[in-house]
């Protein structure tokens, strides 16, 4: 049998631990640095910082273009192989299943490779997607300061893994008519997403 | 003496070269980093038990309540979370240093010795499970589970894991099949 001071150590030491999970964990609700992203980011809503992008047209316009609008976010770069064609085919299929919303919401696919990603390069990868270049555009921020800033806003983490390609975090972004971004969907469930949206919308009162 | 290896080790690998080295890679950071640290406390442990015999006897008289310790630190520290966490944050990382070296290589140290076979073989038994548990995690998982380290690094750790599991396995079986008493 065990002693009681053992039972009651031991009590001790699992309470502590549940103490130190609960705390590391945010509560046992995120148990990667990705999860905490996420929550973190619906809690803060940060503003979208002010970039000039220019899409697949060469067209360039800061982003306050789309005030008024929800906006339906990507990030990519077009030379990536795995990822990014998966994340650009599910917005794809979210962009078809939303078609009589998109007076309301704008897609955008956002390239942090703003070197290689050039107009021309981003209008013949919009076609793979059915991107029209108008509800859902594809565009680069051509100024390094201002992409970086974007990224640091919404926590998107690029790691260049020094073959020209990188890693980096993937997920749907939704920033609501005043630039704040209001949630971070997972970008494998398509059918989750266009719920969100009409959800939005319908509260609106759109 | 030994003790003094083990502080001089723990603070080696708090200096910021050593700590940006092997925190560069999943592997080294998991794998290396942390274990060394749990080693860092094990050799200081001496005089820490010494200096406080009287409340280790009291409250791990038979060893039970410093490997449940040891144990759950060593969980707490495979959940990827904690490891972008101490990347990101001074505190987490002081946290980590003070937490491995005396929550667990003190713990492992007083307790391990205190145990019986059967419970020795079960704590082994139970790290199998979690090791096997989190390589088959990191290897499975659809994503980067980590954000400051590349995927693949994630690939390379999970099988790490399980290598480990093996080697575990791979001991037990040993123990189980044959009487290692029998030849001593």
């Amino acid at each position: 049998m065990l002693k009681r001071k053992t039972i009651i150590a031991i009590a001790i030491v699992l309470v502590v631990n549940v103490g130190i999970y609960f705390v590391g964990t945010d509560g046992f609700t995120a148990f990667t640095a990705e999860e905490a992203r996420t929550q973190e980011l619906t809690d803060h809503q940060p503003l979208f910082p002010e970039v000039t992008l220019e899409d697949s047209q060469a067209r360039t316009y800061p982003f306050s273009e789309f005030e008024g609008q929800y906006v339906f976010m990507t990030f990519f770069y077009s030379a990536c192989s795995d990822v990014c064609i998966e994340l650009e085919e599910n917005m794809a299929e979210v962009f078809e299943a939303t078609e009589n919303l998109h007076d309301q919401v704008q897609f955008l696919s956002i390239s942090f490779d703003p070197e290689r990603d050039k107009p021309e390069v981003l209008d013949n990868y919009r076609q793979y997607f059915g991107s029209d270049g108008e509800d859902w555009r594809m565009a680069r921020i051509n100024n390094q300061d201002e992409l970086q800033s974007l990224l640091d806003a919404f926590e998107v983490i690029v790691i260049p893994d020094g073959n020209d390609h990188y890693t980096h975090n993937s997920a749907f972004y939704l920033v609501n008519p005043d630039g704040r971004l209001i949630d971070v969907m997972d970008f494998r469930d398509i059918d989750g997403a266009v719920d969100r949206l009409e959800n939005v919308l319908e509260s609106e009162g759109g | 003496m030994q003790s003094l290896i083990g502080l001089l080790l723990w603070i080696f690998l708090f200096l910021p070269p050593v700590r940006d080295f092997l925190e560069s890679m999943m592997i080294l950071h998991m794998h290396m980093q942390m274990p060394l640290i749990i080693l860092a406390g094990f050799l200081m442990a001496k005089p820490i038990i010494k200096r406080f015999s009287s409340f280790f006897e009291k409250w791990n008289e038979d060893g039970l309540p410093g490997i449940v310790l040891f144990v759950l630190i060593l969980g707490y520290w495979m959940i990827p979370r904690t490891m972008d966490d101490a990347l990101l944050s001074v505190n987490v990382e002081l946290f980590k240093f003070i937490n491995l070296a005396f929550l667990a290589g003190v713990p492992l140290r007083d307790s391990f010795p205190k145990l019986s076979t059967t419970i020795k073989h079960s704590i082994l038994l139970i790290l199998f499970i979690m090791v096997t548990s989190v390589g088959s995690l990191y290897i499975f998982s659809d994503s980067q589970l980590c954000n400051n380290y590349l995927q693949v690094e994630q690939l390379t750790l999970g099988w790490s894991f399980l290598i480990m599991g093996f080697a575990i396995t791979g001991y037990l079986a040993y123990v189980w099949l044959f009487d290692p008493d029998a030849y001593e």
